[in-house]
Parts: structure tokens; C-alpha cells; sequence
């Protein structure tokens, strides 16, 4: 026996409490697991790109940027490939089943964010067989039980067809994965000219210009030089990269990292209170066991080491199964809810667990630490 | 009262005073209290309750401290050490038995015994040799997986005993040992506590209130409101 293992059967005495005890733990680490998941992935701003740039008008993203702006956009140096992008959100089916379509020119794209998004030559081929095609992301085809050569027909909210109607017909033509399992797929991708041309406004217009800098061009330097150009032009932008665009996006809704740091914070500050108060209950009753190690002549130290480590095996081993929970539901959820737990995430829990153990074990290690044998003795 | 037996005394014992005070009230205990005893003694005090025994075993501990006076264990002032140095030398020099055997329910009989070694620099073999060792040399040879409470209180008094003495202490304190203990049980352990005096040399100082327990003893004193009133030597 070492004294890790005597600590941990002293941990373990009462099996049922302590039981309980790491389940508290386990519960509130997978609530972090979680909702740090969540705010990682951001519901695909993991796996958003910080190198390709949109540009936007500045005045909010139901005002759509001249098509006109692209060759100029074009002509400034450090510019790589520069695709226009429109978007349509509608259903598809039933009017919750929410479906967003993101249009480019399908080369243009491809040299943009094909890596990230996966999209292959053949992929691009086969897009381009037909004005109506489209491409479909992995998780968005599962979820929805669509496979290649499927028609299918998106209900757009808003965007018009030139014949009045709002229903816009897609073939699948592919599927794309993504690069990083974080990636966010859910989404169909067609093509500018076939949503362009059939639209009943908006006609040479753009939502964004996507973009990737050329080598070596810093992607914030560039969207500077992009912004001036057009600083006194009737439509400005704003240009920012996709992570920035997106997590922007979500700001917008409310600010996930505070409602993330307040609930987990609440919940830490929770469980610290129950087990702190359960482990001096614990202790009361050890008084005579504490009383008796020190006979043998352990020394007050450790007694202090005993009680903490009794502590950190509590949350360490119940941060570890809360944490295990939240990988398996990061793994078993559709990447469109963006819950991505990465090693920072994993690591800054340890240490967590580390440091609540060590506050948590704090009181009653000092508390026992400081117990005169003789006082101990008569607790019989 | 001292022993004139040995020049050099094992343990040594003068001008003992502890008096225990609760606010305004105080309970004088010993005043000027001397005792000697040589190394390889066994020693056996009784007396009434509240004469002072209990309070003549925590100082020999240290884990009691006098009001005043001197005691020398084995050459070192146990009344001038500080806490940590007094758990150093519990630890190396002195092994305790308790009444009720105090053992930890959670650990097997064997790891109880270890418990003690887990402060000395010993590999897990030297340890594991060690309780194997002394678990056989109170007759519970083999039986060192089973958890003390499905042991009966004789063999949990054994155990509490071989984790006195896994640490090779020379001195063993032991308050009243075979107090909980019905007669068979507790002839067996005196028999293992004169075993430990008589063939390894252990000097053993024994609180009890067992006429037969002292019986066993080599001198037997009796304390009496916190002074010696009879002090009887048996003759090897």
C-alpha cells in the first residue's frame, strides 16, 4: 500500500458518499464539458477559418454589397481567389425544418475554402453539371436522409423568385465532409449565377466576398487596406474573417461566454459549497482516526497531504467522468450544434479539478492539521 | 519514586506536574512526580479512575505535554521537542496499543499493520516482508488480506499490536490492552506482549485494570490521585 493508495481507500470509506460525491462532480464538470464545448466549437467557429476574409456591408447584413465591388476588391494587392457569396435560409418540408443555402461561383469557392470545407475537383465537376445542383454538407444530408441525385426543394423565407414564388429546386449533386470534424456542414452549397438569376431582387448583389489572402499577406492588414477603399463609397464594409464573422454573429444573440461563465461558475461555486460541507461532516467523524495517525507519528503535513488528497481524488476522478460524458456528447452530437471538446478544453478542466479539490479539501485539511491528539481522543 | 536497579535509566521521569484547567476551574494531577524505568522493563500501573494513569501514558507518548519537570526517553527530552520532532520520534522509537484496538475499517488487517511503514524510506518487498513478518509473530500468519471487522476482538487486538511493532519501536505503550477482551483473548495477548519483553527486549508500559494483565509484568506500580503508592518488582 502507498500512501495514494491509503488516501484513496480513505476517500472511498464511506462508498456511498463518497459515490454521491463524485457523481456532484461528475455532473457539474460534464455542465462545463458542455457549455465550454459549446462555446469552442460556437456552432462551427472551430472550425471557422482565421485566414479567409469576408467582406460585408457595414451597415448590417441585410444590406447586400454591388457585385461591381469584386473586380476591385480583386485588384488590390495581397488578394488570392475572391468568390461572391449570396445566402437563402427557407424549409425544406416541413416549415421547422430550417435549412440555409449558401450560393458562390462553384471555382472560385473551390480555391477559397475548398480545403476547409473539403470540396474535391470531382465534387466541383459534379456541381457544375447542371445550374440547379447543389452540394449538401455531411451533417446536413444525415440529418435529413438526403443522398446523391435527391431533388429537393428549399421554401425560401425571403428571397423571391422573379415567377413569384419562393420554392427554389435543388439535385444533389454531392456530398462534402468538411476538413475538421468541427466544421460546420450543415448547409447546402449552389451556385451564384442559377440564385443570382432567378431572384426576383437583389439581382448583382453579393451578402459577402469571400476571400483568401494571398501567401505571406496578413489577413488583417488586408481587410484594413479592403475597408479604406471603400470608406467613403455608399455602401462601406466591414471586413472580417469567418471566425470573427461568426462568433460576431452569435454576439449578436447574447454573449454566450458570460451566460457560459455565470451558469458554470454558479455551478462550481455549488458543488464546492456540498462537498466542502460534506467533507467536514466527514471529518467530525474521523477525529479519532486523525487523532490516531498522528500517534503513529504522522506528522501534520501529512495529515494536511492525507485530507487533500482524499479531496483531489474526489474531483479529479469526477471531473474526469463528467469530462468523458461531454467528449461522448461532443462526438455523438451533429457537428451543427457545435459542441467541440479540444485538448485546451480538457486541460483547463484538470486544472480545475486541481484547483476546486484543493479548495474544497482546504478546511478540513487545516482543520485536522491543527486537531491536538488529546482533543481527538475524547471524541470516544 | 524512582528505580534503583539501573544506573542509566531507559525512561526517566522527574518533577512531573500537569494540572488540567477548564476556565477558571483546574484539576492538579501530578505534582513532583518521578518515576525510572529501565530499558527491557515491562510495566504494568494500575490504579483507580482519575488516578492519573491515562495522563502518565499521553506524556510518555508526547503527545502530552507536563506543566513542569523532565522526561528522558532512551536519552532524548521528549518535554523539550516540538511537535514535529515528537511525531519523528513516536515514529521511530515508540510503538501504541490501544484499548480498542483502533484499527481502520477500510484497510485489510495487513495494510493496518503498514500503516506506520508508510513514514519510513522502505521499499513496498521491505514492507510487505515487514508485515508478513509481524503478522506471523502474533499468530495471524496468512490472515493478512481479511478485514479487521470480520476478525474477532482478540485478533483485532493482535493486529493492533503488530502495527505497535512493525516499526521495531523499543518501547510499547499499551492502554489497557486487553480491557475489551474476554479472558481467553486476553491471556493470548499478554502472552504476545511477554513474548515482545522477554525474547526481543521490548520495554513495554502497560495501563491496565486487570489484575492478571499485571500479573504478567515484571513490576507492577500503583498510582494513587497522581502518586506512586506501591511499586512491586517480580523476580526473574
Amino acid at each position: 500500500m502507498t500512501f495514494l493508495g491509503f488516501a484513496r481507500k480513505s476517500a472511498m470509506r464511506k462508498p456511498l458518499r463518497s459515490s454521491l460525491l463524485i457523481i456532484s462532480v461528475a455532473i457539474t464538470f460534464l455542465i462545463y464539458g458542455l457549455t465550454a464545448s459549446f462555446v469552442t466549437g460556437s456552432q462551427g467557429t472551430a472550425g471557422a477559418s482565421e485566414d479567409i476574409l469576408g467582406v460585408m456591408n457595414a451597415g448590417g447584413r441585410g444590406q447586400p454589397l454591388p457585385l461591381a465591388y469584386l473586380p476591385r476588391i480583386a485588384e488590390l494587392r495581397g488578394v488570392g481567389e475572391i468568390s461572391p457569396v449570396t445566402r437563402l435560409r427557407g424549409s425544406a418540408g416541413d416549415a421547422r425544418n430550417v435549412v440555409a443555402v449558401s450560393a458562390g461561383d462553384p471555382h472560385r469557392l473551390m480555391a477559397v475554402s475548398g480545403r476547409e470545407l473539403g470540396l474535391t475537383p470531382a465534387l466541383v465537376g459534379a456541381l457544375e453539371g447542371g445550374r440547379d445542383r447543389v452540394l449538401v454538407g455531411r451533417a446536413l444530408a444525415k440529418a435529413q436522409g438526403w443522398t446523391v441525385g435527391d431533388r429537393i426543394t428549399v421554401t425560401a423565407f425571403r428571397t423571391k423568385k422573379t415567377d413569384g414564388s419562393r420554392d427554389w429546386r435543388f439535385e444533389i449533386a454531392g456530398i462534402f465532409d468538411g476538413a475538421h470534424p468541427s466544421t460546420d456542414t450543415y448547409f447546402v452549397l449552389a451556385q451564384y449565377d442559377y440564385i443570382n438569376a432567378a431572384r426576383a431582387k437583389d439581382t448583382d448583389t453579393a451578402v459577402t466576398f469571400a476571400l483568401r489572402p494571398e501567401p505571406g499577406i496578413s489577413p488583417q492588414e488586408l481587410a484594413a487596406r479592403i475597408d479604406s477603399l471603400f470608406m467613403n463609397s455608399a455602401a462601406p464594409t466591414r471586413t472580417l474573417s469567418e471566425k470573427q464573422f461568426l462568433s460576431a454573429f452569435l454576439s449578436q444573440y447574447t454573449d454566450v461566454k458570460r451566460v457560459v461563465i455565470l451558469v458554470v461558475g454558479v455551478s462550481f461555486v455549488t458543488l464546492l459549497m456540498i462537498v466542502i460541507n460534506t467533507l467536514v461532516f466527514a471529518l467530525r467523524e474521523r477525529r479519532f482516526e486523525i487523532g490516531m495517525l498522528k500517534t503513529l507519528g504522522f506528522r501534520r503535513s501529512r495529515i494536511l497531504y492525507l485530507i487533500l488528497t482524499e479531496a483531489l481524488f474526489i474531483f479529479l476522478i469526477g471531473g474526469a467522468v463528467g469530462l468523458g460524458f461531454a467528449k461522448l456528447a461532443s462526438l455523438a452530437t451533429p457537428p451543427a450544434l457545435g459542441l467541440v471538446l479540444d485538448t485546451e478544453t480538457a486541460l483547463r478542466a484538470a486544472a480545475l479539478a486541481l484547483l476546486l479539490g484543493l479548495v474544497a479539501g482546504a478546511l478540513p485539511a487545516l482543520s485536522a492539521m491543527r486537531m491536538p491528539i488529546l482533543s481527538t481522543f475524547r471524541t470516544r | 519514586m524512582t528505580n534503583s536497579n539501573s544506573d542509566q535509566p531507559f525512561i526517566s521521569l522527574t518533577g512531573i506536574a500537569k494540572t488540567y484547567r477548564t476556565g477558571t476551574d483546574s484539576l492538579p494531577i501530578f505534582c513532583d512526580l518521578g518515576l525510572s524505568i529501565a530499558k527491557g522493563e515491562f510495566l504494568a500501573i494500575m490504579g483507580p479512575s482519575g488516578s492519573g494513569k491515562s495522563t502518565l501514558l499521553n506524556l510518555l507518548a508526547g503527545i502530552d505535554t507536563p506543566d513542569g519537570g523532565a522526561i528522558q526517553i532512551g536519552g532524548q527530552r521528549l518535554d523539550q521537542m516540538g511537535e514535529g520532532g515528537l511525531s519523528a520520534w513516536r515514529a521511530h522509537h515508540m510503538g501504541i496499543v490501544f484499548q480498542f484496538y483502533n484499527l481502520l475499517p477500510m484497510l485489510t488487517a495487513a495494510e493496518n499493520v503498514e500503516l506506520p511503514l508508510l513514514l519510513k524510506p522502505l521499499s513496498a518487498r521491505e514492507r510487505r516482508e515487514r508485515v508478513a513478518k509481524v503478522l506471523d509473530l502474533v499468530g495471524l500468519g496468512g490472515r493478512g488480506r481479511q478485514n479487521p471487522s470480520r476478525m474477532s476482538g482478540g485478533e483485532q487486538q493482535r493486529v493492533g499490536i503488530a502495527r505497535a511493532i512493525v516499526s521495531d519501536p523499543t518501547l510499547l505503550l499499551c492502554d489497557e490492552p486487553t480491557g475489551d477482551l474476554d479472558r481467553k483473548s486476553a491471556d493470548d495477548v499478554l502472552a504476545i506482549l511477554n513474548f515482545l519483553n522477554s525474547e526481543l527486549g521490548k520495554t513495554i508500559v502497560m495501563v491496565t485494570h486487570d489484575p492478571e494483565a499485571a500479573a504478567k509484568a515484571t513490576r507492577t506500580l500503583h498510582l494513587d490521585k497522581g502518586v506512586f503508592v506501591e511499586d512491586v518488582q517480580v523476580a526473574a
